[in-house]
């Protein structure tokens, strides 16, 4: 790629904030609580924050050296803030959603394709109304959305 | 009048003397090269389910034993970037000898680990699956849209131990010294080469680039950029010389590096101390040459290096 076609730097890109033990908490409290994900899987990690999103980053002494670093990204973006709830990124749940004991969607692949197809089906099952972990034998898909009689797709 | 272009046997003939099995060599060259992905352990431990799928979609899958988490595909033609398996981040198509630099590297939980020119990110996310994430990896690449691919990779995967960034390599900040540096080098490629597939002309489009200079920044850059007694890998997929033994020999030369012997797990061959009636250092022994009708993947070349002073 060359010339104007080249993307530009983003020259306010800086560093997420290193969130308090307090927001920690609750961020750990809702996985635990809406998916049963243990708390201690994330020890050894970090959670950053920028406005609307968290991003799950290794823990390390390093944190201020690197800081200095004009970065791009730092971690992976874990959760977003959307009106007042968080939701957890497909990408999280692909790699941290084997954890989880419940919020759990099994869908067949039938149901499944005609989810990313259609983004938004009509849909009824037992689980609590919320954002819910979408797994098609025995494969962790991402995140979805179920709200009463139907369920959302948030697959890439 | 136009000069006919030279073909790959008349340009290869150059290398004639230091390719092992010269004829194998040329013989291969008609063969597209093999296709492998790396099993994402982040993600899935038991290789069967992705194994089952892929073969469900036509695809015949054998474990690579040398190599661990590596497997091989047929029909190399086909596209692993299609399927289910890549979608969810279950696997990471890269070419075997894609992983040497990694074995020379060594990479341990918690070190600080700099990839120089990291984009698409195939040995960064091999980093981060080796020390299971544990591992803080600043992850480079001069080009923001190519940090782009690598960061949609880090995403698919499922990484959360890197951080990007967007510096020429030559000029990365100094502010920060890292345990371990790797440059995986931009370089002609020859070692990607085949008759007829992806690569073709790339030694001959990347021959009026100065590489060799630019190589031999990267390396100086990243020399500097270690902590004392700190890893530097150096590694290109090219067979040229000028790119390789002696980028090495010029760090040699400018500064206090140590050549390291390492352990690899595909067949090498010591690198070169002469070449064009110019002597290198005698421990570039040491560096790895790997050869592509050999290993049946791209060609290769890996030194690795210490920090001294």
């Amino acid at each position: 790629m060359k010339g104007k076609n080249r993307k530009k730097l983003d020259p306010q890109a800086t560093w997420p904030r290193l969130i308090p033990e307090e927001e920690r908490e609750e961020i750990l409290r809702y996985l635990e609580n809406r998916f049963g994900i243990p708390p201690e899987i994330f020890n050894s990690y970090e959670f950053l924050a920028t406005a609307k999103n968290y991003w799950l980053f290794v823990r390390t002494p390093h944190l201020r050296a690197l800081e200095k670093l004009r970065i791009q990204t730092a971690g992976l973006l874990f959760l977003r803030k959307v009106s007042g709830y968080l939701k957890p990124t497909t990408a999280a749940l692909q790699r941290f959603g084997v954890y989880a004991r419940r919020g759990i969607l099994d869908l067949d692949r039938y149901t499944l394709d005609r989810l990313r197809l259609e983004k938004k089906i009509p849909f009824t099952c037992s689980l609590e109304p919320g954002y819910v972990i979408l797994r098609c034998e025995g494969k962790i898909w991402g995140c979805g959305l179920y709200l009463p009689e139907k369920l959302i797709s948030y697959l890439p | 009048m136009a000069e006919t272009p030279e073909t790959a046997d008349q340009y290869f003939e150059r290398y004639r003397e230091i390719i092992p099995d010269y004829p194998a060599f040329l013989e291969a060259l008609s063969q597209p090269l093999p296709l492998y992905f790396r099993l994402n352990t982040l993600k899935v431990r038991d290789p069967s389910p992705v194994m089952e799928g892929l073969s469900r979609q036509g695809f015949r899958v054998e474990p690579v034993p040398q190599v661990p988490w590596f497997f091989r595909v047929e029909p190399r033609e086909f596209s692993l970037g299609n399927t289910e398996e890549y979608y969810l981040g279950l696997i990471y198509p890269m070419t075997l000898s894609s992983s040497l630099p990694v074995y020379a590297l060594e990479p341990r939980p918690g070190e600080l680990i700099l990839d120089l020119c990291a984009a698409p990110g195939s040995k960064t996310t091999q980093i981060a699956q080796h020390t299971e994430d544990q591992a803080v990896i600043v992850a480079n690449d001069r080009r923001l849209d190519r940090i782009t691919a690598l960061v949609a990779n880090l995403r698919r995967l499922g990484i959360a131990c890197v951080v990007t960034t967007v510096y020429r390599g030559e000029q990365y900040p100094l502010e920060v010294s890292f345990d371990k540096v790797l440059v995986d080098a931009p370089c002609s490629g020859e070692g990607r080469y085949r008759r007829g597939y992806e690569g073709e002309l790339l030694f001959q489009k990347e021959g009026r680039t100065n590489l060799s200079g630019i190589q031999k920044g990267l390396i100086v850059r990243a020399y500097d950029l270690l902590k004392p007694g700190g890893i530097l890998v150096y590694s290109t997929c090219t067979i040229n010389p000028e790119e390789n033994e002696a980028v090495v020999d010029y760090l040699l030369r400018k500064r206090q590096a140590e050549l390291l012997d390492w352990e690899a797990p595909l067949p090498s061959h010591p690198g070169l101390t002469e070449w064009a009636g110019r002597p290198f250092h005698p421990h570039l022994v040491k560096a790895k040459r790997f050869y592509a009708h050999e290993i049946e993947a791209v060609g290769f070349f890996v030194a690795k290096l210490r920090r001294v002073a």
